[in-house]
């Protein structure tokens, strides 16, 4: 049997975990008894405050079956729960089993409390649970519900436990119109999400409400700790300011309650609050926080810095907040991250906005959403929603290029990686031999469809850095149309990027000089810290162009890049061709070259391109096409 | 095959010679290839997590072989005659990228495949490579590129391009290969 009490240090013991009557009877757990599943498989982390009274329409002494109040503190911390209590707890359970199964025949309520002896109260408690409601954002399932519920409800002390979502609400009417809400939401995967509604107590922040002295206390406290000129409430440590300690206030923002009435107060004293310091209150979870987004949605700068936080699904309870500085350092799931990205990625995906991240500056996330198109009609760039990515590969296209075609392609070492792998292929035609326009590759073609010896296949695919590099400069030199450029991002991790380009290039020497050819070209990158690309694997596909494709190509002018002295954009600068291309709506590379043709001046640049554009001189195919 | 199979826990064998532990035309019919199903990877066979020996690069780029022409085998032939069957082949989270569409998740795939008429592969090229470990996590994972022609019922005849990403699932007696990304184009899409 495990303890249920925790010393910690000076804080008064708390029951840590808390049962979870109604679900108990909903879940299916095979073996045992699933009360005593429940009851082993405390959360200490989470902290509701306590044990709910059993659901007391079932008794008629509501004061007998009450195991004890775990806010008696000297009860707790004398009287572990002994084994006989459990018995009492596991028998009185099965007792109520079946009140519980007449309730989820969707008995109604009113009926049933009309049924009862015990006098209670009119406007009676009920808790909502959502089972596998854990992966569901606490707004969407708010709204959803509420969108779907005939009467207008207020959820209170929203929060998950293990795998579910609870919250309580308030009167018959309304948990007998949220009863009839079960299996009318579907989620994003088409499953139907599940509602159940039971008699409960007060929930843990109605019940042990701040008294209005005690309120009139914190309020006062708050006030000293906010600094009006920076809109910052500084909260670290509250349980000890002074002068709370000195009177009967303890203030354990953990607990629903004392989160619940500061954040009352911030809603009703400090609205327009930018700054929250939360550093140093044994914080173990954020469902009472999650309730910010509401109360002060302004809040930019958090601080939960050494707290009790074991995972980054905490954070996501308060991630409607729209975050530019965080602080987490000091917390437990800090240091459950492989390494220093890691944890920065996790919390970007939370926090796309964030700027700064425990004092330090980030380089802005790449956010992506996916969007659904039409079916069976091919379309220009795969229009997945990795638009922000798209820059990412856009610059490093540009680059790469650039330098390929240059002449000098050992410049492409510190595009790829240590132990990188490259190949090649051209099309196999069973029928003809290869056209004379690809010749020059026939040899090097890694087909694995033709070439069967597995040393050959070996030695066909070129393995580090220096060879693929070496063999890449032994390739008759080029010219790439990036105009012509197709790409498809269709892969992505935090770690690498997968994507390939499709596209046309001329051979600008050799026996073959102004053949057209097309190529398909997939390349995997790991992602470094600053948007670089590292490639880990690239295959080139090599093909004949087919007639419509020649007219296409290379029909607008390409900024050429120059011989091999001069050197590639520096990140400045292609920052500067980025956000031309950005402003004026010209191609990537046509911004290029009216910044390269005013010696980078963007000012003038842009007052060139304006007077051009004015006079109607820039041709038609310099502008992105609008998709 | 049974008897095939006991013998590649020992480890040193020479695995240039195996034959797949299914084999097409052999089996009953219940025991149609719906799987990609090499055998397991050198290093997991002993034991589920700790290699005995490190892979040398040689053996990665073989059984990246191995595995690419087994699934490419399996994949289109499944596709042309029992298209049904072909999400099976793919990882739940799979994402394919059709002619710029993306089809994301083991639901959409199953409409999208229904949808898709009924089909003539023709490969004539296929090119693999073992996809770098930093970039992967670990997770053993394969680039297969593809490319021949293609016909849709009602459509006329297409040159395509399609590449993979295939991951492994190791057991101690096979790998299971299961396609995380996919992306196809025809080679004349700006016309079609």
């Amino acid at each position: 049997m495990c303890s249920t009490l925790r010393k910690c240090g000076t804080y008064r013991t708390e029951v840590a975990g808390h049962h979870d009557h109604g679900s108990t009877f909903q879940g299916r757990k095979k073996d045992g008894n699933p009360f005593q599943d429940n009851f082993d498989k405390r959360n200490p982390r989470y902290e509701h405050g306590g044990r709910e009274l059993p659901p007391s329409g079932c008794q008629e002494n509501d004061g007998s079956v009450e195991m004890g109040d775990v806010h008696k503190d000297r009860q707790l911390r004398h009287t572990p729960y002994s084994v006989e209590h459990n018995k009492k707890l596991v028998k009185w359970h099965s007792e109520v089993r079946i009140h519980t199964t007449t309730w989820r025949n969707r008995k109604c309520p009113e009926r049933k409390m009309m049924e009862d002896t015990q006098d209670r109260k009119t406007s009676a408690w009920f808790k909502v649970t959502i089972p596998y409601g854990e992966k569901y954002d606490k707004a969407w399932l708010i709204n959803s519900i509420q969108s779907h519920c005939s009467v207008p409800f207020t959820p209170l002390d929203f929060h998950y436990f293990q795998n579910r979502a609870h919250f309580f609400v308030q009167g018959a009417s309304t948990a007998s119109a949220l009863n009839n809400v079960n299996y009318m939401i579907c989620d994003d995967q088409n499953r139907k999400i599940c509602i159940f509604v039971n008699h409960s107590s007060a929930p843990f922040s109605v019940k042990n409400r701040l008294k209005p002295s005690q309120m009139e206390l914190l309020k006062l406290t708050m006030d000293k700790r906010y600094d009006v000129s920076r809109q910052a409430l500084d909260l670290q440590r509250l349980r000890f300011d002074p002068d709370l300690t000195g009177s009967d206030v303890d203030i354990i923002l953990n607990r629903r309650n004392c989160m619940a009435a500061t954040l009352k107060i911030i809603e009703s004293n400090f609205p327009e609050l930018l700054s929250l310091n939360l550093c140093n209150n044994k914080l173990y979870q954020l469902d009472g926080l999650s309730d910010i987004t509401e109360k002060a949605p302004k809040v930019k700068i958090l601080n939960l810095s050494k707290n009790e936080l074991m995972s980054v699904w905490e954070l996501g309870k308060v991630k409607g907040l729209k975050l530019e500085e965080l602080w987490l350092e000091g917390n437990p799931l800090c240091s459950t991250f492989f390494d220093k990205s890691a944890y920065v990625s996790a919390i970007q995906d939370c926090f796309p906005k964030l700027l700064r991240l425990d004092g330090r500056e980030l380089s802005p996330a790449v956010t992506v959403d996916i969007d659904s198109s039409e079916f069976m009609k091919p379309c220009e760039e795969s229009r997945n929603g990795f638009e922000t990515l798209k820059h990412i590969v856009l610059q490093f296209l540009q680059q790469y290029y650039s330098i390929y075609d240059s002449g000098e392609r050992r410049g492409l070492l510190g595009a790829y990686h240590e132990e990188a792998c490259f190949s090649m292929t051209i099309p196999f035609n069973p029928e003809d031999s290869a056209p004379k326009s690809l010749s020059q590759y026939f040899g090097e073609s890694r087909n694995i469809k033709v070439v069967k010896d597995p040393d050959l296949r070996g030695q066909l695919l070129r393995h580090t850095k220096r060879d693929i590099v070496d063999f890449l400069g032994a390739l008759p030199k080029t010219q790439h149309d990036l105009s012509s450029f197709l790409v498809d991002t269709w892969y992505q991790t935090k770690r690498m990027l997968c994507f390939s380009v499709n596209g046309v290039f001329k051979e600008v020497e050799g026996q073959s000089q102004g053949s057209v050819l097309a190529f398909t070209r997939t390349f995997i990158a790991t992602r470094g810290s600053n948007s670089s690309l590292c490639i880990v694997n690239d295959e080139l596909f090599v093909r004949d162009v087919s007639p419509p494709e020649t007219q296409s190509a290379f029909s607008i002018p390409v900024s050429t890049p120059s011989s091999s002295s001069e050197p590639s954009l520096s990140q400045e600068q292609q920052e500067m061709v980025q956000a031309f291309s950005a402003q004026s709506g010209m191609k990537l590379e046509w911004s290029q070259k009216c910044l390269q043709d005013n010696e980078w001046n963007y000012t003038r640049a842009g007052q060139v391109f304006t007077m051009f554009q004015t006079e109607g001189k820039i041709p038609a195919e310099a502008f992105k096409q609008i998709p | 095959s049974r008897k095939f199979r006991s013998n590649w826990s020992q480890g040193d064998k020479d695995t240039t010679k195996e034959v797949t532990i299914i084999r097409r035309g052999h089996t009953p019919a219940r025991w149609t290839r719906e799987e990609v199903v090499t055998p397991p990877l050198p290093g997991h066979a002993a034991t589920s997590s700790l290699m005995a020996t490190p892979m040398d690069f040689k053996t990665y780029v073989d059984q990246a072989c191995r595995a690419a022409e087994e699934f490419v085998s399996i994949y289109y032939d499944t596709m042309d005659k029992r298209r049904q069957a072909l999400t099976r082949l793919y990882l739940d989270k799979a994402t394919l990228i059709w002619n710029g569409n993306i089809v994301s998740g083991l639901d959409a795939l199953n409409n999208f495949f229904d949808m898709l008429p009924s089909s003539e592969f023709q490969v004539n090229m296929l090119d693999c490579q073992p996809v770098h470990e930093q970039a992967t996590q670990s997770q053993t994972t394969i680039l297969v590129v593809t490319s021949g022609t293609v016909k849709f019922d009602g459509n006329k005849q297409h040159y395509f391009n399609q590449n993979f990403l295939l991951t492994a699932q190791s057991t101690p007696n096979n790998t299971v290969w299961k396609i995380a990304s996919d992306c196809f184009r025809f080679q004349d899409w700006a016309s079609s």
